[in-house]
């Protein structure tokens, strides 16, 4: 079994320490996310996070990897993903020239067989590339995998449990360091057990308003501190609406950004009504929001 | 683990393990010995930080978290609380059941697992012949004493259904596009010209299912068992989306996407309470169209409603919208619970606005005729 290499000063001593690294870079965690990310890193075992769209879920990766100084590499599932596009392909084009060219050079088909599946003509998708770091262990994002269907998960399962990959005509390649999982989803389908129990679970919820209000201020430094708490306890309220599509932290973050680039410095009515577009995604929420009533939402926020 | 800390860390965290066990978190040993190493990691000092380590190791779903917090609390605070989780005589016993099991399961996982479907199995065959008559039971009659079980076995059998049906996508695999890998490969023998040709099997790909129920008063004990059918059916299913309407339409696919079930039933109850104002079949459709139709309909979606067909809107718009429906979707299902009566003629004005554009009308009133839908849900 690989073991996890980190970059030499870059071992994370407790939760706190990963926190503070982790806002250092703009990301604000809690404490309860900070110790998972810990536990992921100290114990080496793969992180899956869930929750709803627009948390940070993502980010999670990205932050560890520019933490830890290390490469991210990610890989994105979606429905009929195959290992053709996670794990490799051989380079048929190149592979066809390969063995016009050696037409006439009088090897054996052994021979040429041999020299057409080497790895000059291997495609690495992220999976080998991730157990085929040379120095130090690389984060790997695995995004989404409830989007992938069950037998990558089986595979993925595999992977994760010894970190090699068998490619028939080449051998097994066997990580040197193993690399430090993250895997995120939406919950749109429940994943196997086997996979569930293998990882590390953090369930993300909606950030507090006090939390939301720092990470504005981390992301978005411009903005006046009493206009970024009327915005995030906005945010908050439509929130509890109960709407199909409730706004993540993203979305909190596009409203701001929006309404600063409009020159707003103070939420009313009229501002929110031409920008509702970045917090409701649908027409049946944004009818929603209006029969919640902008302006009774806005006394609430004072 | 050596580790330095309190003697009694390891045991503590074990015996944790089994009480969030014995309180319905599926940790097994695996799960202690890693809470074990995860508090050792974060020491105990912080009793905030081991809650946050354990629960990262320990849980493996959103519900296990939810339920987390209380049995960490329970457990830490000591005997008062712990013995209002659980009696303490009703504990004991599920632990010693727990440990037994423990260790069955290290030593014969096989055999304890068989044991296990023996003992499902048995309660299955006592109540055959009660199943079979609940099966029948129009469920607008089904007897309060009945509805829990009914419940219970269509559950079972409707998921038993959909792994039938997922299982027939499967193999029916067809010739699909050329699989360059297998055919560089064997084009080496004649150097490098593809003269064979490998195929690459195409799988099908699940259908997706759009379902429109009606929720009027009348309709209102039918609905509720199919809300239990499609949720069911979303394994099956590329994606299901359920929508009620009585007057106007509601959806609840997220709901019942988010597996909870019991939150879709009260959505159901909820919208029923406006069903005195009629049934409005043509203007709730046509609301779907609106709202989701470009995203819904398509040549691969099966469009399904359950309705009896008492439209007090203007059946005009019920054959156009319809209509129009008829000709974006692979099929159009239209379940009618009266079509079980056997006198039912279908002469309401909707329903025969809407005959002409419906590939099956089928009934729906009870267990069985859900179950005979399968054969309109395969690809074919």
């Amino acid at each position: 079994m690989p073991s996890l290499t980190l970059h030499q000063g870059k071992s994370i001593l407790d939760p706190q320490e990963l926190a503070r690294g982790f806002e250092q870079l703009g990301y604000i965690t809690d404490p309860a996310l900070a110790t998972s990310i810990y536990l992921a890193v100290s114990l080496a075992k793969p992180l899956l996070l869930e929750g709803h769209a627009g948390l940070g879920k993502t980010e999670v990766a990205k932050t560890l990897a520019a933490m830890l100084d290390t490469r991210l590499i990610r890989l994105q599932c979606y429905e009929g993903l195959d290992v053709n596009s996670a794990v490799y392909e051989w380079n048929y084009q190149k592979q066809l020239l390969a063995i016009k060219i050696k037409e006439r050079t009088g090897l054996s088909v052994e021979e040429k067989e041999k020299h057409i599946f080497s790895h000059d003509f291997l495609m690495e998708r992220p999976l080998l590339q991730a157990i085929q770091e040379k120095e130090f262990s690389p984060v790997l994002l695995v995004d989404e995998v409830d989007r992938a269907d069950e037998a990558f998960e089986a595979f993925l399962l595999e992977l994760l449990s010894d970190y090699q990959i068998s490619i028939p005509e080449l051998g097994t390649v066997k990580a040197k360091h193993a690399p430090l999982v993250i895997l995120t989803s939406n919950r749109s389908r429940e994943l196997g057990d086997a996979l569930k129990r293998r990882c590390l679970y953090h369930w993300i919820e909606y950030p507090s308003l006090e939390k939301e209000t720092k990470i504005v201020a981390a992301r978005l430094p411009g903005i006046a501190a009493e206009f970024e708490r009327q915005i995030v306890a906005f945010v908050q309220s439509v929130r509890r609406l109960n709407l199909a599509k409730a706004p993540g932290v993203a979305e909190t973050l596009d409203w701001a950004q929006a309404l600063a680039s409009l020159g707003k410095n103070t939420v009313d009515r009229e501002s929110i009504e031409d920008t509702l577009g970045c917090l409701s995604k649908s027409m049946e929420d944004t009818a929603k929001i209006k029969a919640a009533g902008i302006e009774k939402m806005l006394t609430e926020v004072g | 683990m050596t580790s330095q800390e309190a003697p009694g860390l390891e045991q503590t965290i074990v015996e944790f393990c089994r009480f969030a066990r014995a309180n319905g978190i599926a940790a097994g040993v695996k799960e202690s010995l890693e809470a074990v190493r995860a508090a050792s990691a974060v020491g105990i000092e912080n009793r905030q930080n081991l809650k946050f380590a354990l629960r990262a190791v320990i849980c493996s779903t959103k519900a296990d978290w939810d339920i987390f917090d209380e049995i960490f609390d329970a457990f830490w605070s000591e005997s008062a609380q712990r013995a209002n989780l659980l009696s303490s005589k009703r504990r004991k016993n599920v632990r010693e059941q727990e440990s037994q099991q423990e260790n069955a399961e290290l030593a014969t996982p096989v055999e304890n697992s068989l044991a296990l479907a023996d003992a499902e199995e048995g309660k299955a065959v006592m109540g055959a012949t009660v199943h079979e008559r609940l099966k029948k039971a129009d469920f607008s009659e089904v007897k309060q004493g009945d509805l829990a079980e009914l419940e219970k076995i269509s559950l079972r059998l409707l998921q038993q259904m959909s792994l039938r049906l997922s299982r027939r996508i499967r193999s029916l695999a067809v010739r699909g596009r050329v699989d360059l890998r297998r055919t560089i490969r064997r084009s080496i023998g004649s150097g490098g010209d593809p003269i064979d040709l490998s195929f690459r099997k195409r799988k099908l790909q699940p259908l997706k299912l759009v379902i429109a129920l009606d929720v009027s008063g009348s309709m209102n004990p039918y609905s509720i068992f199919f809300v239990r059918f499609a949720y069911a059916l979303q394994k099956y299913f590329k994606r299901v989306d359920t929508f009620l309407f009585s007057t106007q339409l509601t959806e609840i696919t997220s709901t019942l996407r988010a597996r909870q079930l019991r939150d879709a039933l009260e959505a159901l109850a909820g919208h029923a309470a406006g069903w005195s104002g009629g049934t409005k079949i043509g203007q709730s459709l046509h609301q779907l169209t609106q709202l989701r139709g470009r995203r819904l309909f398509s040549r691969d979606t099966v469009f399904m409603v359950l309705s009896d067909g008492w439209e007090t809107g203007d059946p005009a718009v019920l054959a156009e919208e319809l209509s129009a429906i008829r000709r974006r979707v692979r099929k159009l299902i239209w379940l009618n619970p009266l079509l079980g009566m056997a006198d039912y003629q279908p002469i309401t004005r909707g329903m025969s606005a809407a005959l002409p554009y419906i590939d099956v009308f089928a009934p729906a009133h009870n267990l069985e005729s859900l179950l005979n839908l399968e054969m309109h849900l395969s690809r074919g």
